[in-house]
């Protein structure tokens, strides 16, 4: 079974961005202030630049592990692909932490048991055993969702918005644009979603620039977003942590007829939740392109990673400061390292397939 | 072949249960159980100043009937000591039992001397960073003690704080006769670069020829209400205290306080009053649009804009059934109400001036403009900036 190409767009226009919606723009507006924007306009253009690469490869017909070796060989080939599946995992971790404060903070009103969060790895376990190719029908399911949870946040959020407080634009200057650009790019690794998926669908007419045009049509959703966002809380953005939980909630209507904005908030977390699977889930499939696709592997492989992420979100509870400073300020490169630098340079591999030995 | 189709099908349901259970999981809230007999559900706060610290009195709803209770809410108050507020919150959990929650906290009243004693930011700080703690709470500050505002037995509600919402509702707000604050406008206004801000100001009288309270409604902690009769409060919020960094420095008159909601164009149906020679009348706003636009052309200059359309509400003498079937208002009523408005806006403009406050926010207009000019004018502005009263009046036809 094989991903179309309607899946694809419908990943990278409406899935990818619902996981920039709960702390970034907060994370941003920290170092940026009212000049968010612009650090999330750098994101995009960069992502964008690699999702362009990334469906570019989709072209020679080939997988990731299979372009590698044409030109490395298979060894090489397999210790690429086991870093890369590390680097999935690792980068699974900061919105699976985001995930999880959000439903303990905002969908319960005291502190919620320490286990409330723990069937999402149940969840995110079946997930990552299952073939790539299924994504493509959960895409297609979460993309109206995803749609009607967006739209009703703007409808609720935008007559709160004063986007005058948007300006003077660069008034952090280039330091403050500059540092929130480095904060951000834990956030930002779309285009190393598909290099696991190449194989899994046909490049058609076009596709890297419809899929890129794609992205930033989802990523203008997400600055439209950000930019509502600032002009409702202004300088104290800083301190709303989720979000996409707290704009709508100064709708006129909620006085009147209750937290209605629950049901979009709602929709969005359910998409949340299959798009903070997803890195597990291509982390998975590097493995097993690396080790091959025996019987159990899968199931192994997925269990073992969601066990792992289990323990490290238990012991990360109190600790989140810390991953975000550490994701933030430290292993920041990391992000642009196998999400940008990666799918650009593996466009000068080689193109002909070879026989390997 | 059946089991074999079942096998088929067995990922997909498990994966729907798996989803489910996840659904459950995120979205259940704990099913919405809240054990009231073990939650004080802090339905408003007053907050005063100590020799050592604060003192937060907190209006707690509980689930039984009391001599409060008309079928409404019934509530205690639980007052507590402590260096922060937090700490104050904490003594409460500790002399009740009951865990403090402050989702449905809609009202944090300011005690006079807090206000103007120091930042009040050191007694919102606990509720800026508490996730619990809606940021739309109304924010307001009060004659005296908030204690003894959130203690007193209202004469119109079960409990005082929700009488004090009432005077804060959008019918209110749209009257112009109060100036509403929140958490979040509060502290965007103190964040940002105006550092200034606004609440309403809640004055508390004895209501003439009302009932008094019982003398055994309920308190702890030696809040105000006990022992003998309480007498029965009515409260009122047509002034509107002016901040500057986080402290009072100004009180808007009942009039100032309308002339500044005219000014950001809320009114709908607000009345005031006027003469008609010597004759009082009533005039209704049945259209509003007001602004400030800062000009910086040769000296910094604040336009203060109002635009209304007026009717003819009431006269205070008997009139003909053809003036009453009218609802113009005569260009000499206009005359007089032009002058009128005239003297409370300038009067509101001097006001804020002299007490520092950037009512209007032209600093972080200016700022939002131009960041050189802002420079340039940063600290100069408000003694310099003229005002520019622009009055237009209209009668419904």
């Amino acid at each position: 079974m094989k991903i179309s190409t309607r899946q694809v767009l419908f990943f990278l226009a409406c899935v990818a961005p619902v996981g920039k919606l709960i702390l970034l723009p907060a994370r941003l507006a920290e170092a940026a202030g009212n000049d968010l924007l612009f650090p999330f306009a750098m994101h995009y253009l960069l992502q964008a630049g690699a999702v362009f690469c990334a469906l570019l490869l989709a072209k020679r017909g080939m997988n990731f592990s299979e372009l590698l070796a044409n030109t490395f060989g298979k060894i090489a080939a397999k210790v690429f692909m086991n870093i890369y599946a590390l680097f999935l995992f690792f980068a699974a971790l900061l919105p699976l932490l985001e995930q999880k404060l959000l439903v303990q903070s905002v969908f319960y009103d005291t502190l919620p048991s320490l286990v409330s969060f723990s069937p999402f790895f149940l969840f995110a376990a079946f997930i990552a055993s299952k073939p790539l190719a299924s994504s493509g029908q959960v895409c297609d399911l979460l993309a109206p969702i995803a749609i009607a949870g967006l739209a009703g946040i703007f409808i609720l959020s935008a007559g709160s918005a004063d986007l005058a407080a948007l300006s003077p634009a660069f008034a952090s200057g280039a330091k403050g644009i500059l540092t929130a650009f480095r904060n951000g790019f834990g956030w930002f690794y779309d285009a190393a979603f598909i290099l696991p998926f190449l194989g899994t669908f046909d490049y058609k007419k076009h596709l890297a620039l419809k899929g890129t045009l794609c992205y930033l049509a989802g990523g203008a959703a997400v600055i439209l977003f950000a930019g509502i966002f600032y002009g409702i809380f202004q300088e104290t953005a800083t301190n709303q942590l989720f979000a996409f939980t707290a704009t709508s909630k100064f709708f006129s209507g909620i006085s009147t007829l209750g937290r209605i904005d629950y049901l979009f908030i709602f929709l969005l977390s359910l998409v949340m939740a299959f798009y903070c699977a997803l890195p597990l889930q291509a982390g998975v499939e590097c493995l097993l392109q690396a080790y091959g696709r025996r019987r159990y592997l899968p199931t192994i492989f997925s269990v073992a990673v969601c066990a792992a992420l289990l323990v490290v979100s238990q012991c990360t509870d109190y600790r989140f400061t810390e991953v975000l400073g550490a994701v933030g300020k430290q292993l920041f490169w990391i992000f642009p390292l196998f999400s940008v630098l990666v799918p650009a340079l593996m466009l000068l591999l080689r193109r002909k397939r070879r026989e390997i030995p | 072949m059946k089991f074999r189709k079942f096998l088929h099908t067995l990922p997909m349901k498990i994966y729907l249960i798996l989803a489910a259970i996840v659904v459950f999981a995120f979205f259940s809230n704990d099913f919405g159980l809240v054990d009231i007999q073990k939650t004080a559900i802090i339905l408003a706060a007053g907050i005063d100043k100590t020799e050592n610290g604060f003192s937060v009195t907190a209006q707690i709803a509980v689930p039984k009937g009391s001599d409060r209770t008309t079928g409404g809410t019934s509530s205690v108050e639980i007052e507590a000591e402590g260096e922060t507020v937090s700490d104050c919150i904490s003594l409460i959990f500790a002399k009740t039992g009951w865990v403090p929650k402050l989702v449905f906290c809609d009202l944090i009243v300011i005690g006079e001397a807090a206000a103007k004693g120091e930042d009040i930011i050191s007694h919102l700080n606990y509720f800026l960073r508490n996730d619990y703690m809606p940021d739309s709470c109304l924010l307001a500050v009060c004659e005296g003690k908030a204690g003894e505002l959130i203690s007193s037995a209202s004469a119109i509600d079960d409990a005082s704080s929700l009488a004090i919402e009432k005077l804060f509702s959008d019918a209110a707000q749209k009257s112009g006769m109060v100036a509403v604050s929140t958490l979040k406008d509060f502290a965007i206004g103190y964040y940002g670069v105006s550092e200034s801000g606004f609440l309403p100001y809640i004055r508390m009288t004895e209501q003439q020829g009302g009932q008094s309270a019982g003398g055994d409604s309920e308190s702890g902690g030696g809040s105000g209400a006990n022992g003998g009769e309480e007498s029965q409060k009515v409260y009122s919020a047509e002034e509107t205290a002016l901040f500057k960094k986080g402290k009072m420095v100004a009180l808007l008159s009942r009039e100032e306080t309308f002339a500044f909601s005219l000014l950001r164009g809320k009114v709908f149906s607000g009345t005031l009053n006027a003469t008609d020679g010597e004759k009082a009348v009533t005039l209704t706003v049945v259209r509003n649009k007001g602004g400030v636009a800062l000009k910086m052309n040769n000296a910094p200059t604040a336009e203060l804009s109002l635009s209304l359309t007026l009717r003819l509400c009431c006269r205070g003498v008997s009139a003909s059934i053809s003036d009453i079937a009218s609802d113009s208002v005569s260009p000499e009523i206009l005359g007089n109400v032009k002058q009128l408005l005239t003297e409370h806006v300038e009067k509101l403009w001097t006001t804020a001036k002299d007490a520092g406050c950037d009512l209007f926010m032209l600093q972080r207009t200016l700022y939002r403009r131009s960041l050189k000019e802002y420079a340039k004018w940063k600290d100069a502005l408000l003694p310099a900036v003229r005002p520019l009263p622009k009055i237009e009046l209209k009668s419904m036809k």
